[in-house]
């Protein structure tokens, strides 16, 4: 087991590299000139020249490429062009807004979504199956920063129930920190509860039709053990495989929502880095989203073989 | 011509009365659609005794297997709905129980050995898990005991390594050792009816006889009831203390198994006789059944077997035949029958 998963994060590797390459040619390849917005005006050749010479911009690419990918690894991703702050100061100031953010948003699409997609499956063609669908539609249709402004104006400004927006870290006052958080989370959560309800409905009426569903009611085994554990645990792929990939999508920041709830994620970071051509901020955090991808698919490799045992022995 | 009297509710008796029958099927239809005019299952009625084994037979598509599935409790409903008729089991008419109750009697008091041993364990879980969770469900032991009552199981199914097994998954064995697990799985808390559903069908020649050969040893271990469904005449001719022989949902002759294989009534058991092939020299070409079995909505009114049979006229297409009893349990649905009699009386 161990060696398979070792062999995983060996196959990780020529993805990661290939993941810095483009990283750092697309940024190349965009029009535009950060110089110009740094040297502000006036733009005046001498200091263009000087700047040019500063960013090493005038050498040859794979240059530049190995150079930015030495300080990657030593944990420096360079300054931002624009405030001069460390990409790695930004990131280590945002990546735990987003990270907290991601995971109680994808908890919350698994909380809703899985037991809907059960519960749609098991009950097909019925009202509940076509309610539960409905919802689902609607939960996919709903723009994110609509449902996010009604439920400010509700449950902010009527009842006065949550904040409105903010971030307070987790390690400062943590029941504060999942109050203010809850909110957005739910709104991220509700999107993508809808996708994780479609998959484990479709997975589930699969399995519920297979030969071993029957032995196992053969065996008297009640509904209940037949479904969430005979059924489930064979319709959990799929279902892993889509948490996963959220998750993987939540970590490149929500921008919307974000902006709607003013939480100072990744993807505001990401959306005011693009605007002003801040390459050295753009490249740390989509390679930061990049590696966090990788490291979420590795994850869903591994649950795979602890969910299927056929997986675990390859003949 | 003379013919003896059907017996008056329509029933036909395959089984010697000494002992009170395990399950006792009377009248039973079912349909898969509501208001349709034809039944799928038509007023069948059969049963069986402790220890004895009798032999569901017909070709696909006859409702043997429904009709199991139906007895067991696993058939979807709706679209699959009992029309008519009652199952005895022990007493209890299985028709009439609750859900709850009837779940309690599955894979406890009666349990279900299927076709497809290849996909019929669940691949996630252990063969000793699987075995296990049978014996938690209708006994009140630990985990422990339960593992360990397992255990006893496979090695009864004659498993080799059966330490080394239990811990196994479906995909690690073959064919045979998942049906063996399977048996092991329907037999773990001594059921009073073994349902087996074509239990060698999909294995090879060679771990059917064995299969077999288990099964028979078990039963005279146990003196557990069995109902073999197949369409192996081969089967029935080893295994069978009584036949059933069903065709389009209705059973057209049953009886011990000497009196089906030596004096057949029906021209539909006849055929089916004809159809097989023995050793030895043969004379002329393998007999077959013309036609095919008819599409549930054109079924004749009347004997269903009726589009298919050389003897049929039009009382045979309009009126269903009485069931006739020749003693011994043996009768059979024909107005032809007793066949030789009859075609005597003709000429």
């Amino acid at each position: 087991m161990l060696k398979i998963i070792a062999r995983r994060v060996f196959v990780a590797i020529p993805t990661l590299v290939l993941v810095t390459l483009i990283v750092f040619g697309l940024q190349k390849i965009l029009p535009g000139d950060p110089l110009l917005t740094m040297a502000g005006e006036e733009r005046d050749p001498q200091v263009l020249a000087f700047l040019r010479e500063k960013y090493r911009l005038d050498d040859p690419f794979h240059v530049q490429y190995l150079a930015w990918l030495g300080n990657v690894l030593t944990g420096d991703f360079g300054n931002s062009l624009r405030t001069g702050v460390p990409v790695s100061t930004l990131i280590a100031q945002k990546l735990p807004v987003t990270l907290q953010l991601a995971v109680m948003a994808i908890i919350m699409a698994m909380l809703i979504g899985i037991p809907a997609g059960i519960i749609a499956a098991v009950r097909k063609g019925t009202v509940t199956d076509y309610a539960a669908n409905a919802v689902a539609l609607s939960g996919m249709s709903i723009p994110n920063f609509w449902l996010g402004i009604i439920l400010i104006m509700i449950v902010s400004v009527q009842w006065r129930l949550l904040p409105a927006s903010g971030y307070v870290p987790l390690t400062e006052d943590p029941l504060q920190s999942l109050r203010t958080m809850l909110m957005p989370s739910f709104v991220l959560g509700t999107a993508l509860a809808a996708y994780l309800m479609r998959h484990t409905r479709s997975a589930m009426l699969g399995v519920l039709t297979s030969d071993y569903i029957r032995t196992a009611r053969a065996k008297g085994l009640l509904p209940k053990t037949v479904i969430l554990k005979h059924a489930l645990r064979n319709a959990l792929m799929p279902i892993v495989t889509l948490s996963t990939l959220l998750f993987g999508e939540l970590l490149a920041g929500a921008v919307l929502t974000e902006q709607v709830f003013t939480i100072p994620g990744f993807g505001k970071l990401i959306v005011d880095a693009v605007f002003t051509r801040d390459y050295a901020v753009v490249q740390g955090v989509v390679l930061c989203t990049a590696v966090g991808f990788i490291f979420m698919n590795l994850i869903a490799d591994v649950l795979y073989i602890l969910i299927n045992p056929r997986l675990r022995h390859p003949q | 011509m003379s013919r003896p009297q059907a017996l008056d509710d329509g029933t036909m008796q395959s089984v010697s009365p000494v002992t009170a029958p395990v399950l006792a099927v009377k009248d039973f239809s079912l349909t898969f659609k509501a208001g349709a005019e034809t039944n799928l299952v038509e007023s069948v009625s059969f049963s069986v005794s402790p220890g004895k084994t009798l032999c569901i037979v017909g070709e696909s598509g006859c409702g043997k297997s429904v009709t199991s599935l139906a007895l067991m409790g696993l058939l979807p409903s709706p679209p699959a709905r009992i029309v008519s008729g009652t199952a005895e089991f022990n007493g209890r008419n299985l028709f009439a129980m609750p859900e709850r109750a009837r779940a309690d009697l599955r894979g406890n008091e009666m349990a279900m050995i299927f076709q497809e041993p290849m996909t019929s364990l669940n691949p996630a879980f252990t063969v000793g898990q699987q075995i296990a969770e049978g014996i938690m469900r209708h006994r009140d032991v630990s985990k422990g005991e339960a593992r360990a009552e397992a255990l006893k199981m496979l090695e009864w199914v004659r498993i080799p390594a059966p330490e080394k097994r239990l811990d196994a998954y479906p995909h690690q064995l073959s064919g045979g050792m998942r049906q063996r697990v399977m048996i092991a799985m329907a037999l773990a808390n001594r059921p009073k009816l073994l349902i087996a559903d074509e239990p060698t069908t999909a294995l090879d020649v060679t771990i059917q006889a064995q299969i077999l050969a288990l099964v028979r040893q078990i039963q005279a271990e146990t003196g557990t009831a069995m109902i073999l469904i197949t369409h192996d005449l081969g089967v029935v001719a080893e295994v069978a203390d009584d036949v059933a022989v069903m065709y389009a949902g209705r059973i057209v002759e049953s009886g011990p198994v000497e009196a089906i294989f030596g004096d057949p009534q029906h021209p539909y058991t006849i055929g089916l006789f004809g159809s097989v092939p023995s050793l030895g020299r043969r004379q002329g070409r393998l007999a077959t059944i013309k036609g095919a079995v008819p599409p549930l909505d054109l079924m004749p009114k009347g004997c269903r077997f009726a589009p298919r049979c050389p003897l049929a006229d039009s009382r045979c297409h309009d009126e269903v035949p009485p069931t006739v009893p020749f003693g011994d349990g043996h009768s059979a649905a024909c107005w032809y029958a007793p066949i030789e009699q009859t075609m005597e009386a003709r000429q």
